[in-house]
């Protein structure tokens, strides 16, 4: 992989100031980084889950003599009394959990991998190999129903399943009358498998009761949902309850929520007496966590003959559990993509034997994209446009949902500016046209992308030690995306001191309140709460609005006046947003504002640009170069924002071309499940990525000019590769992944050869 | 993880009587990439470990032999793989090395516990849910019918389609590789060709070993067919992934540019290392031509019996086998080692 070119902010100085090296780095790399499960407290027990091998039923009885038999075992349940724990409710009726269903409540198997057992033990080898002795009994339902076209399978409309208006269907004009008289018409249905998040940092949990309080050490991305649904769940005050989560080993929407073995792990500490640590092994993550659920789409683009997109019908079809409504939102963004005047969405979930589906990286934008993105494509080969040009013909300044204008949008700066370094110029259209000096096929594809630029509330707190150094605590979580980055570099820049005095503490509610980190929303959100600090702590020391600020004197001087140390809190709001919304951030609950301001629309938008070689006779592909051009507002943070493009091509290669959790028709549950058979992408497969940025301040979203940068940078991926395969073999491709079977040159072109 | 009896035995004597003495439950450990993963999935639960994994009779490998090439069944893939002289003269058996796994596990694997590397199929790895003949003798195949994208399509019984996963053995099965065995009645050598066995009704039945018996050591003959050969692997992704379908071929053309000498084996597409005589003979004897190259994959395919989900192989199989002819053919001639 290349460095990010030399254009763009990482080469800029002057008011963006330069770029500071991730500040975590040496930890990470040296593997000093401490994680949750990395937490062992004195007394520590060793807990392990057994896991239901049917997909769907009851569980007759469940045989734990042997498993008690083994040397070290401390405790086994299987059933949880509802008195000590009760469910943490779904996050979509006001919960906390990940899904309604709480394992080991009752005796109801909702799908494979669903917890049976609950063993603590003296040692982690103990209550494996005691959670591998647990025996059950099912009474198996006769069939399972785990994809979208299994008999069994149910399917609800959800803007009547789920009547609020966040779940409502989007319609402007008349898009069906619109697109019957478009002279160009495709009408096409494209399909997303399901995929699972992997993060490398398994899901861990350390629990520790200190009297009547309760510390839990948990990787997530929403240490306030744990806290306040563990206090749910265990009937006792959300104050009594501390989680802390200041590093996450990745995340990408798997630890959004509370994980359903968190409550019983902390039952189990009660009962016992003893911190207890469980540590999910890899095979049940496939199934104890959320995945991004498998979806349909069928499309109706309109054109007219100069290639001006005229009416867009887009209906889907998401997975989701048997026992929840996991809301899909794909419209929103189709129906903005463009400006395209008549739409109409239709979006339906279908229910099926699964741990309830969540949000994994563009929950919704990666498959809705690669829809529309494949389409727009096959209208510019139907009307002999180049697909660039297309594009930026088809582009808009206002939100086509809402009439009202785009806070900022440089799609058209993304897709130039990504042409000119691509080097698109060149690209013959014809598919088939370009090769190799080796023979193999050449294809150059292009696909756009956006993600909604949300921004919840947030508090930030700064204290300015006796040293002289910064101590910032915010509402927010480090995954790894830079958070803490971008932070001390905001800090540093606006005091001018180093980010190395700056000390970043987040995910910790002990210290301010904290939600959800996710939706591409974490720097929109905690930055302008550590802006509205950095004013009073000036304000606090009688410095002046800006300017650097000398840390070390003004400390030094409170000293000698026999001061305390000066510690200020502030609290933001995205624009729009009532006091209420502070409220919510204060009991666990996420309250992002967006893409809809009051007067504004706002979203991140990104262009990728995708040379792949293609060897039809074998159904190869590869991925030589990308280049991707992003417009998130102002770049907060260079380096890892463009580390976080970097990693969003990356898994875009991965959607495209390798992953697909697979369910099993017959048994349930998704087989495959380890990283030796979910494919993600291995070094070999990432050819150059090329990252540059618009890096222009945002005038609306927020006082920093900042949208976000992690979601939009997967959006759009897998379209430019499928379009880039169509332009090297002439062949569409509507499923992804896209794998040999699908690329490998038809029987009667034994070559390979295509048109 | 199951309590096991765990030994060192310092000589390849007191291995194989560790070995008898574990009795049935007793299992080799060399470099432990194939056998504790399968512990931790409760396929095998040894009752005794016998490490040989530092025994010097099984140390060490040697190619610059005249008569053949020596390889310890205890030498590392990765020292193999590297090794100038097979880079050079045996293409082919250095390619299946360097494209299996990943470098880590090549650095652990060792090229005798390669030869008897278990499924993937996932069924067989999946534990007591799912009936697998390999796991439970006589218990059924849930792979019959369900998710066999990765499953063979020659060799297969109506007890087991699973594929035999390896690359190595596929490679070593072009060259008339031999085995040297010690077991618990001394030493034999056998054919590489007969060390596996097909699924046939007893799919637990993987390989011809006697109890308590190892593979010592690995010889190839010396032959002119290496430096006509290479190993052709097509996979999920570029790195890390068991084969979809691949070719070993080796072979010598004689002056006029015809085929002289010609094997052919496959790999991922068999429920054991494949040879494929019919291609063998399709192409023996006439210049190697696209068209002749086409045939022999065909041919080598004409037997399969694909499954449910499978049926891509048989085509992707076909190509594989043509285009490693060809490139054979052309490293044979000394032309574009690719």
């Amino acid at each position: 992989m290349s460095a990010p070119t030399g254009r763009g902010s990482d080469a800029r100085s002057g008011p963006g100031g330069a770029p500071v090296p991730r500040i975590d780095a040496y930890e990470k790399v040296t593997g000093a980084t401490r994680y949750a499960a990395d937490r062992t407290p004195p007394g520590l027990a060793h807990a392990a889950l057994a896991v239901a091998t049917v997909g769907r039923g009851r569980v007759a009885r469940v045989e734990t003599a042997a498993a008690r038999a083994v040397a070290g075992v401390l405790l086994v349940v299987t059933r949880f009394e509802e008195h000590e724990l009760r469910p943490a409710g779904y996050r979509l009726s006001g919960g906390y959990g990940f899904q309604s269903l709480q394992p080991l409540l009752d005796d109801r198997i909702a799908y494979r991998g669903q917890p049976i057992a609950l063993v603590v033990a003296e040692t982690p080898v103990a209550a494996a190999e005691a959670a591998a002795l647990v025996e059950a009994r099912y009474e198996a339902a006769p069939a399972v129903a785990v994809t979208l076209d299994a008999a069994g399978a149910e399917t609800v409309g959800q803007a009547a399943a789920l009547p609020q208006p966040m779940f409502a269907d989007l319609a402007m004009g008349d898009a069906d009358a619109a697109f019957a008289r478009s002279p160009v018409r495709l009408d096409a249905e494209y399909d997303i498998g399901a995929q699972h998040q992997v993060p490398m940092e398994l899901l861990g949990t350390v629990v520790e009761w200190r009297g009547d309080d309760l510390v839990v050490h948990e990787c997530t991305q929403n240490s306030g949902a744990v806290r306040h649904g563990l206090a749910r769940q265990l009937g006792i005050a959300p104050a009594r309850v501390r989680v802390v989560s200041p590093q996450v080993g990745g995340g990408f929407g798997q630890k959004t929520w509370l994980q359903s073995h968190v409550g019983p792990l902390a039952v189990a500490a009660r009962r016992l007496g003893r911190p207890v640590k469980l540590v999910v092994d890899r095979t049940q993550t496939f199934h104890g966590s959320t995945f991004r659920p498998a979806s349909r789409h069928r499309l109706r683009l309109g054109a007219d003959r100069s290639g001006l997109l005229t009416a867009l019908v887009h209906e889907t079809r998401q997975q989701t559990s048997r026992h929840d409504l996991f809301a899909s939102d794909f419209t929103s963004v189709t129906a903005r993509l463009y400006g395209i005047g008549d739409f109409r969405g239709h979006q339906r979930l279908t229910r099926t034997d699964v741990q309830t589906p969540g949000f994994m990286r563009a929950p919704f934008e990666h498959a809705a994209v690669f829809a529309l993105e494949s389409a727009v494509d096959e209208i510019a080969c139907a009307t002999g446009h180049d697909p660039v040009a297309l594009r930026l013909a088809n582009d808009t300044g206002s939100d086509p949902v809402t009439g009202r204008p785009f806070s900022s949008r440089h799609l058209a700066a993304c897709l130039r500016r990504g042409a000119e370094l691509f080097g698109w110029a060149a690209r013959t259209p014809r598919p088939g046209s370009m090769r190799a000096a080796d023979g193999t096929l050449v294809g150059w594809g292009v696909a756009a992308g956006a993600y909604r630029a949300s921004a919840g509330p947030a508090v930030a707190r700064l204290r300015l030690a006796a040293d002289g150094r910064i101590a910032v605590e915010v509402s927010g979580h480090e995954m790894g995306q830079g958070l803490r980055t971008a932070i001390a570099r905001t800090v540093a820049l606006d005091l001018g001191i180093s980010a190395g005095g700056v000390r970043v503490g987040v995910g910790d509610t002990g210290e301010v309140p904290q939600h959800l980190t996710a939706g591409s929303w974490g720097t929109a959100t905690a930055l302008p709460a550590v802006h509205a600090a950095l004013r009073r702590l000036r304000s606090c020391l009688g410095a002046p609005d800006e300017g650097p600020l000398d840390t070390v004197a003004a400390a030094a001087e409170r000293a000698a006046a026999g001061r305390p140390e000066a510690v200020v809190e502030a609290v933001s709001l995205p624009p729009g947003q009532s006091a209420r919304a502070v409220d919510r951030l204060r009991a666990g609950l996420p309250t992002p504002a967006g893409p809809e301001y009051p007067g504004f629309s706002a979203f991140s938008f990104i262009a990728h640009f995708v040379e792949v070689r293609v060897e039809p006779a074998i159904g190869r592909v590869r991925v030589p170069r990308v280049v991707s051009v992003v417009d998130c507002g102002r770049v907060a943070s260079p380096v890892t924002a463009a580390g976080q493009i970097r990693g969003g091509v990356v898994w875009g290669i991965g959607a495209a071309l390798r992953e697909r959790g697979e369910p099993e028709p017959r048994h349930g549950g998704f087989h495959h499940a380890d990283l030796a058979e979910y494919l993600v992408p291995v070094n070999a497969d990432v050819g150059r990525v090329d990252v540059d940025f618009v890096d222009v301040p945002d005038p609306l979203v927020n006082p920093l000019g900042v949208k976000g940068c992690g979601e939009v940078a997967l959006v759009g991926v897998a379209p430019a590769i499928a379009n880039a395969i169509h332009h090297a073999t002439g062949r569409r491709h509507r499923a992804l992944p896209i794998r040999v079977e699908d690329v490998l040159a038809p029987e009667d072109d034994r070559n390979g050869n295509c048109p | 993880m199951r309590p096991f009896s765990y030994r060192a035995p310092a000589t390849l004597a007191e291995a194989v009587a560790a070995l008898a003495d574990g009795g049935p439950g007793a299992r080799p450990l060399a470099g432990g990439t194939s056998l504790y993963d399968l512990m931790k999935l409760g396929v095998e639960a040894p009752s005794a470990v016998v490490d040989i994994g530092r025994l010097p009779e099984l140390a060490g490998f040697d190619t610059a032999g005249p008569e053949e090439l020596v390889f310890g069944a205890g030498a590392s893939m990765a020292d193999v793989a590297e090794d100038a002289v097979l880079r050079a003269d045996y293409p082919a058996l250095a390619e299946s090395l360097a494209k299996a796994a990943s470098p880590q596990v090549r650095n652990m694997a060792t090229v005798g516990g390669n030869l008897l590397q278990r499924t993937r199929c996932g069924y067989f790895r999946g534990g007591p849910a799912f009936d697998c003949a390999k796991r439970r003798p006589g218990s059924g195949c849930a792979a019959r019918g369900g998710l066999d994208r990765g499953h063979a399509v020659l060799g297969t019984s109506d007890a087991c389609t699973a594929a035999y996963p390896g690359d190595w053995a596929v490679a070593l099965l072009a060259f008339d590789a031999r085995l040297d065995l010690y077991g618990p009645r001394g030493a034999r050598t056998i054919a590489l060709a007969d060390l596996h066995r097909g699924p046939a009704d007893a799919p637990h039945e993987e390989h011809t070993l006697g109890a308590g018996e190892l593979v010592v050591r690995i010889r190839v003959p010396t032959a002119p067919a290496g430096r006509g050969s290479v190993y052709h692997k097509v996979r999920d992704r570029e790195s890390f992934a068991f084969a979809l379908a691949s070719a070993a071929v080796a072979l010598t053309l004689d002056e006029r540019g015809r085929v002289a000498h010609c094997r052919v084996a496959l790999g991922g597409v068999a429920t054991r290392p494949w040879r494929a005589e019919a291609a063998e003979r399709a192409v023996v004897g006439g210049p190697l031509t696209e068209e002749a190259a086409v045939r022999a994959g065909e041919a080598a395919f004409a037997d399969a019996r694909p499954g449910a989900h499978n049926a891509f192989k048989v085509r992707l199989g076909a190509r594989v086998v043509a285009r490693a002819l060809r490139t054979a053919a052309e490293r044979a001639a000394g032309r574009a080692v690719a």
